[in-house]
């Protein structure tokens, strides 16, 4: 089984549209997860259909005991992030201001209080137009992604990627460098970069190569509107070489990019001529160096 | 073999002059954030001298276990853990640090 994440470092450089027409060519070979939780929008191209679903349970919230509770005010006296407060005469937790540190459970005299685990999200394993199996996640509000959750979303693409006898793992990972990028990391065969030859795309390309180079793990990069500024591209295409970084193609900006995603297409769907070559070129690519 | 180093559910730890084995129940290091550190410190607490792990733990793992000086061998993750040891044993495995 081999896992292919798909990151960027940068937003918006056209990671997901990539990583969904990778798997509609991919079709019933590749199962995909969507890690990018925090702005979950590969559902609104590959239109999961939500089928089977399960809680997802991260972090803590105190709870308060009203038969046990004397009413004393220590916690409320004590809590630092404000979060207790009296309502209709008795004392209750703010779940959206608790941060789950534990302190009043531990100074209650009445051990009234205790901290319960909180649901933050839902995360499904939906069937996918693509006659394929996508598994995703949906945060309730105020709820981030973290580390934990990407861990659990591609556990489970892993599990049905076994149980389906389906030898590729489609990963859209999260922006950034953080902790769930890391964890989109763990278990990864291979990673595919999407970049854009603008100052802050290749800053942010330079931090996940470095970050990839520090895991050993083979890379390859697609350079999406290569042509928005040629001397950055030049810049890019120096750096890959010398970084052991395999060009894996170049998409021209092409406006029928966006409008793909704006009609809920996936790129290659929606484009038959240049753009949805470009990608198959990439994919066949890709498919040759992993 | 798990691939994830901070959240691996268990770890082996392997004694080579008294050939014993022990496991480490590390499943109650499950939060959303800073797990690999967590297990990073585990592994000083009970003085570990080598590491065999999957992809191989993030940048801030990382250098608690490069403070502690601790040795990272990377690539086991599709492993048994005997096959694991072996690879380690014979230098097959990728040197993280």
């Amino acid at each position: 089984m081999k896992e292919i994440v798909v990151i960027s470092g940068k937003g918006g450089t056209g990671k997901t549209s990539v990583t969904a027409s990778f798997g509609v060519l991919a079709g019933e070979k590749a199962v995909i997860a969507d890690c990018d939780v925090d702005a979950a929008d590969m559902h609104l191209l590959l239109d999961p259909d939500f089928s089977d679903e399960h809680d997802f349970y991260s972090g803590e919230v105190a709870v308060i005991d009203n038969g046990a509770c004397t009413f004393c005010g220590l916690c409320k006296e004590e809590c630092r992030f404000n979060a207790i407060r009296i309502v209709d005469g008795r004392f209750s937790v703010n779940p959206v201001k608790c941060e789950g540190c534990g302190y009043c459970a531990r100074i209650c005299p009445e051990k009234a209080i205790s901290n319960k685990p909180v649901k933050s999200g839902r995360y499904f394993v939906s069937a996918i137009r693509t006659g394929s199996t996508m598994v995703h996640a949906r945060l309730s509000i105020g709820a981030s992604n973290s580390g934990k959750l990407v861990a659990t979303v591609k556990e489970v693409a892993r599990k049905q990627a076994a149980k389906l006898g389906v030898d590729i793992i489609l990963v859209d990972g999260s922006p950034g460098t953080g902790c769930p990028v890391i964890s989109s990391l763990a278990g990864a065969g291979y990673v595919v970069f999407v970049t854009e030859p603008t100052i802050s795309g290749f800053h942010d390309l330079k931090r996940v190569a470095r970050l990839t180079a520090d895991f050993k793990i083979p890379a390859g990069c697609i350079i999406n509107k290569s042509d928005l500024n040629t001397g950055i591209a030049r810049e890019v295409r120096a750096f890959l070489e010398d970084h052991g970084i395999t060009l894996l193609g170049e998409i021209p900006y092409d406006a029928a990019f966006s409008r793909a995603i704006t009609i809920g297409k996936t790129v290659v769907e929606h484009d038959e001529g240049r753009l949805s070559e470009l990608l198959k070129g990439s994919w066949n690519k890709l498919m040759d160096v992993i | 073999m798990d691939h994830r180093f901070g959240r691996a559910a268990y770890l082996l730890v392997y004694d080579e002059e008294s050939g014993s084995m022990d496991v480490f129940d590390n499943r109650s290091n499950a939060g959303e954030h800073g797990v690999g550190p967590g297990t990073a410190r585990v592994l000083f607490d009970m003085k570990a001298e080598v590491l065999i792990t999957g992809n191989g733990p993030g940048g801030n793992a990382a250098a608690v276990l490069e403070r502690a000086g601790i040795r990272i061998f990377t690539g086991a993750g599709n492993m048994r853990v005997k096959e694991a040891y072996e690879n380690y044993k014979t230098n097959q495995l990728i040197k993280f640090n």
